[in-house]
């Protein structure tokens, strides 16, 4: 009998089928409770006997019932997984991948170098004054220095003469920030200036009328040139790795003396071969630039602070070290905007 | 500036080798742009003598009968092909550096055997506009021409605008010898001087500013004719054509001391010189053959003619032709002056004339060198064109003292961070021609004239960083605190660079656009009006600064057409009444692609939904109120209000516009920096529970969303949470005209749990408030 039914649980096809047969046999009226119930009319030495049968019995039934229950929802389970399984190679969802311009990139790259030296990153307007971009600079006009500058010159639309009245012109550098940052501050300062530079040239492969600069300047008690090697080589460090070294060549700035062109030793990482890099200008600040913050400061009411001061300032190009980190063969590529172009260079979180 | 290296080596002969001088240059600070080799005429170029030359008739060539050792005929187009010069002729077979192959042609029916050559064909410089012209004894007819004339080495030095004492051979030389410590061999020209009588009654300086050196001198009996092949060769490396003797000999003087010198026939300098201002509207023919008119910022040379002075030369710019030396000319005046370099820059600069002359007096000329540069002037002028040259010469303004500059060695160092010896300090100036006086410092500094970049103290230390090497700086980091002022000085920067991350991370690509848009393209996109035009563009583009970064993005849209779904943004400056920072953004299709599956997110609501998560990112409230714009869709279209003020605008892109670019309208806005940050105030967690009531409010179609919240926020009382829109209907059983708003609202109290009865007073009062409106609630 109990083999039967054993049979009958470990056939049950469904846990609805088991649980009809549960009932059947174990149910309040259950074929085998009906049989516990049966106990009690037979004799005493006949009911132990029986007794300790169906209990087993029972026992062994319920044991099998559960088995048979825990094999039916694992099968349950499998045929539901089976049912739900997915092509997990099919694409997910188009969530767009936000990205910055590879010039913000390694502008905040170049900046971070700076931040964590403890300069502050500031910024200077985009139209300037002629005094600002040349005059304060030591450029006075008819300055031959101003050759070195291809300047986009501006005037105001019709209507707007009266608003627009002093000479205005698209900056040629960030230099004149010094000035402008020099006039409302007090030194001592470490700072860095990124931002956009013009000037009037045709493009090509290597030029653009629209570049972007990084402008360093500290001013201090004795602040020295060696101070300036000691930034731009660990700004070299940072970009070009711990053997980075940087070469000064005398060059001509009107508003630093003395005035230089750094180089950084950089492997080419197509080639592997190493070369002095021309990455931009720098040198101790021109006491006729500090006059010329004093006198503007007094202007305003200010206090003359920077005659006597040392200060070391420099400028670089960022198109340039973009180009030759990535190897971009053209600087027109940048401002193009085309997404194929730009979606190349992915954040380097 | 060409330094031919055979023409450095006459007065360096210790000059470093071609190979070793590049990067010696580079460290003196007169780095090389290019090395040139010139090399020697093909073997089959020959010196040949011009016998005779006869227009071929109805042709302008000619034929000429040479002699190269034997007789040759050959044709020849060149205008000052004549008899009795020397020319190099090339054979037939020669092939010249230009790849031509010479041959024997037919021409004209005159048989031409090999070729007359000018300096280009020649391969020696850029003259292709005649023969090259040579004396007539200048070698044994039939010589191979490479015999006399070798290769040379070019070097093509960027000499920055301070280092006008570079600007000629000598200069470059001296800079060597110091540096090098080498032996210089100024020249010391040696002219066989006469006792001839200046010819001239009047030299007068009238404008001692605009000349403050003026040296005429004198020589006659000049034979002008073609200058000595060594000399034609080496101002052809230099980069100048040669002329006449003359002319060669004051641009010979030019290119190796660098004091630009003028010869004029002194036929037409009637009695003599004067040097003034010009009148307005004057006029002169330049030796270019350009009528030239001047104002009175331009100097001029005249000459005295009774009351009149008549125009000669634009004084340190370029001669006139009516005292040009001709072939015609016996008697030559020479001037040698100093003029100042911004009256020669202004007028340079208004003619649009940059000569060899103006280009070096307009960075400085030695006022020292005229003597001299005359004397070699003469020297050459009777060697070459057998003068008799004058020892009598008008020199006025004479000789210039040196500046004094303090000099100090210990602030060498202390600016260079440095401890070069006070000796090597020194040494290095004394080197460089400075005369150093006084016992200790600070000593007192003597540069020499042709230093005119040498005027302050820091001048001298860069001279002494430059000789003794800048690699001698080792490297440190200064150490100091910043005064307090700066220290909020990164504030637009780091907030600038906030946004960016913050766009990115929602998904948008940033794009650079240039700071100007053609005129036409602002009115195209319905932008602001420029205020400020480029003065001086290159392209059509760059007609007007942009009043607005949206134009940009659109534009970039059609630069990637191929891209019909993009999330673009920008950050940067915009030029209207003041210059401005924006940030714009642009969605252009669904913000979820398409992929296999349909794309999510489009429009409007969805670039909405952008800048929101933009705001929460930046802990800021952001609203919009209906608005239009000319670029915008006028009903989909507002102001961005951030934190409760007016920053810009959002919408769609107006229709109109959207067909004329053949776009589909994308979703953009565009918001003015700064965007303020929302208060940082940390609320505990709520400890008592929430109730929860939902409201359907009917209102007419066009009640803006924002209307009804704002009445159930001002009537629902202190204890309102949250309310939160979680349908919008339209439709039956609704009336024409009219749509069900539903909210959420949340009511809690910070310190109690609210009970049933309060939260039906506010719901009540909420009621009240939306019937008294007019409206209705949803049953």
């Amino acid at each position: 009998m109990l083999e039967d039914w054993l049979i009958e649980v470990r056939a049950a096809p469904t846990l609805e089928a088991l649980e009809a047969l549960r009932v059947r046999l174990l149910g309040k009226k259950g074929e085998l409770t009906q049989k516990l119930k049966a106990l009690k009319d037979l004799p005493p030495e006949k009911r132990r006997e029986e007794g300790r049968k169906l209990n087993e019995a029972k026992r062994a039934l319920e044991a099998a019932i559960k088995e048979r229950a825990e094999e039916l929802k694992h099968a349950a389970i499998e045929e539901r997984l089976r049912a739900e399984a997915v092509d997990v190679t099919l694409p997910g969802l188009g969530f767009p991948a936000g990205n910055r311009h590879v010039l913000t990139q390694v502008m905040g790259e170049l900046v971070g170098v700076f931040e964590r030296m403890g300069y502050r990153a500031v910024l200077g307007p985009e139209v300037e004054e002629e005094f600002y971009n040349f005059d304060a600079l030591n450029i006075p006009p008819y300055h031959p220095a101003r050759d070195m500058h291809d300047t986009f010159w501006l005037k105001p639309a019709p209507g707007f003469e009266a608003q627009f009245d002093r000479p205005l012109l698209l900056r040629t550098h960030t230099s004149p920030i010094q000035v402008r940052y020099m006039a409302s501050h007090t030194p001592p300062f470490k700072i860095v200036a990124p931002g956009k530079v013009y000037r009037h040239e045709a493009t090509d492969a290597t030029h653009e009328a629209m570049f972007h600069q990084l402008e360093g300047l500290v001013v201090g008690d004795a602040i020295t040139m060696a101070d300036l090697k000691g930034a731009l080589l660990s700004m070299a460090r940072a970009l070009y790795g711990p053997s980075a070294r940087v070469n000064f060549r005398p060059s001509y700035f009107p508003f630093v003396e003395p005035g230089v062109e750094f180089e950084v030793w950089w492997q080419n990482p197509k080639t592997g071969e190493g070369q002095w890099l021309e990455l931009g200008g720098a040198g101790m600040v021109h006491p006729a630039v500090f006059r010329a913050v004093d006198d503007l400061r007094e202007e305003k009411g200010l206090p003359r602070l920077y005659e006597g001061k040392t200060g070391f300032a420099f400028g670089l190009g960022v198109e340039r070290i973009a180009m030759l980190r990535y190897q971009i063969p053209d600087i027109r590529y940048f401002f193009q905007n085309r997404l194929r172009f730009l979606e190349q260079f992915r954040e380097e979180v | 500036m060409r330094v031919p290296y055979s023409w450095l080596k006459e007065l360096l002969p210790e000059a470093p080798s071609p190979e070793e001088l590049e990067a010696v240059l580079a460290r003196l600070g007169l780095p090389v742009e290019e090395v040139e080799r010139i090399p020697a005429p093909p073997a089959g170029v020959r010196f040949a003598v011009v016998k005779s030359a006869e227009p071929l008739p109805g042709t302008a060539l000619k034929k000429l009968v040479l002699d190269a050792g034997r007789e040759v005929v050959v044709v020849s187009g060149a205008e000052n092909a004549k008899a009795g010069v020397g020319v190099a002729w090339a054979e037939p077979g020669t092939r010249l550096p230009g790849g031509l192959e010479v041959g024997v042609r037919e021409i004209q029916g005159v048989r031409s055997e090999g070729m007359a050559l000018s300096p280009a064909e020649l391969g020696v410089g850029e003259y292709a506009g005649g023969l090259l012209e040579l004396p007539e004894d200048s070698l044994p007819p039939g010589t191979p021409l490479r015999e006399a004339w070798p290769e040379e080495l070019v070097f093509e030095l960027e000499i920055t605008p301070n280092r006008a004492d570079a600007l000629s051979i000598l200069g470059v030389a001296r800079d060597l010898a110091a540096a090098l410590a080498l032996e210089l061999k100024t020249p010391d020209p040696k002219p066989p001087l006469k006792d001839l009588p200046f010819p001239l009654e009047v030299v007068e300086v009238w404008d001692e500013k605009g000349a403050d050196r003026y040296l005429a001198a004198y020589a006659r009996g000049v034979r002008v004719g073609p200058s000595p092949l060594f000399a034609q060769r080496r101002l052809l490396a230099a980069g100048m054509r040669p002329i006449n003797n003359v002319v060669d000999a004051t641009n010979y003087a030019l290119l190796e001391l660098g004091n630009p010198l003028h010869a004029f026939d002194k036929k037409a300098l009637f009695e003599g010189i004067v040097v003034r201002r010009a009148r307005p509207g004057e006029e002169i023919v330049t030796l270019d053959g350009v009528s030239r008119t001047l104002t009175p910022e331009d100097l001029l040379i005249t000459a005295k003619k009774g009351e009149e002075t008549l125009p000669v030369a634009i004084a340190g710019v370029m001669g006139g032709e009516n005292s040009e030396v001709g072939p015609e000319t016996t008697e030559v005046i020479l001037e040698a002056a100093h003029f100042d370099p911004v009256s020669i820059r202004k007028t340079a600069r208004r003619l649009g004339l940059k000569t060899e002359a103006s280009y070096r007096f307009e960075r400085g000329v030695d006022p020292n060198l005229p003597p001299l540069a005359a004397r070699r002037f003469l020297e050459l002028v009777a060697d070459w064109a057998g003068a008799e040259v004058s020892a009598n010469w008008v020199d006025l303004g004479g000789e210039k003292p040196r500046k004094e500059v303090p000099f100090r060695p210990s602030y060498t160092n202390r600016l260079l961070g440095t401890d070069f010896p006070e000796d090597d300090q020194k040494g290095a100036l004394t080197r460089l021609g400075v005369i150093l006086k006084g016992e200790a410092e600070p000593y007192r500094a003597y540069p020499p004239t042709w230093r005119v970049d040498l005027n302050i103290e820091e001048d001298l230390v860069e001279e002494v960083a430059r000789i003794l090497g800048y690699d001698k700086i080792p490297e440190t980091l200064p150490e100091f605190f910043p005064a307090p002022d700066n220290e909020d000085a990164d504030r637009d920067w780091r907030a600038e660079n906030a946004l960016k991350r913050a766009l990115s991370g929602l998904g948008f690509q940033e794009v650079i656009n240039y700071a100007w848009l053609g005129e036409d393209e602002l009115r195209l996109y319905r932008a602001p009006k420029p205020r400020l035009l480029l003065a001086n563009p290159i392209s059509s583009e760059q007609g007007a600064l942009r009043t607005a970064l949206y134009p940009g993005l659109l534009k970039n849209l059609l630069t990637n057409r191929e891209r019909p779904h993009a999330l673009l943004f920008e950050l940067g400056r915009v030029f209207l009444d003041e210059e401005e920072t924006h940030l714009a953004a642009l969605l252009a299709g669904p913000y979820l692609a398409p992929t296999w599956q349909e794309g999510v997110g489009e429009g409007y609501y969805a670039l909405k939904g952008l800048l929101e998560a933009l705001a929460r990112r930046l802990g800021a409230r952001v609203e919009v109120e209906a608005a239009e714009y000319p670029h915008l869709h006028p009903g989909i279209s507002g102001r961005v209000l951030w934190e409760g003020e007016e920053v810009g605008w959002i919408g769609e892109l107006h229709p109109e516009l959207a067909e004329a670019l053949e776009l589909k309208a994308p979703a953009l806005f565009e918001l003015r920096l700064p965007l303020k940050r929302g208060a940082r105030a940390f609320k505990d967690l709520p400890r008592f529970p929430a109730a929860t009531r939902d409201l359907a409010v009917v209102v007419p179609q066009d009640t803006p969303h924002a209307e009804v919240a704002g009445v159930i926020r001002s009537a629902a009382g202190g204890y309102l949470e949250d309310l939160v829109l979680f349908d919008v209907y339209e439709g039956p059983p609704l009336a024409e005209g009219e749509k069900s708003l539903a909210y959420r609202l949340v009511f809690r109290a910070p310190d109690r749990t609210l009970k049933d009865a309060e939260v039906e007073a506010f719901v009540r009062a909420v009621l009240e408030a939306i019937e008294a409106r007019g409206w209705r609630i949803r049953g």
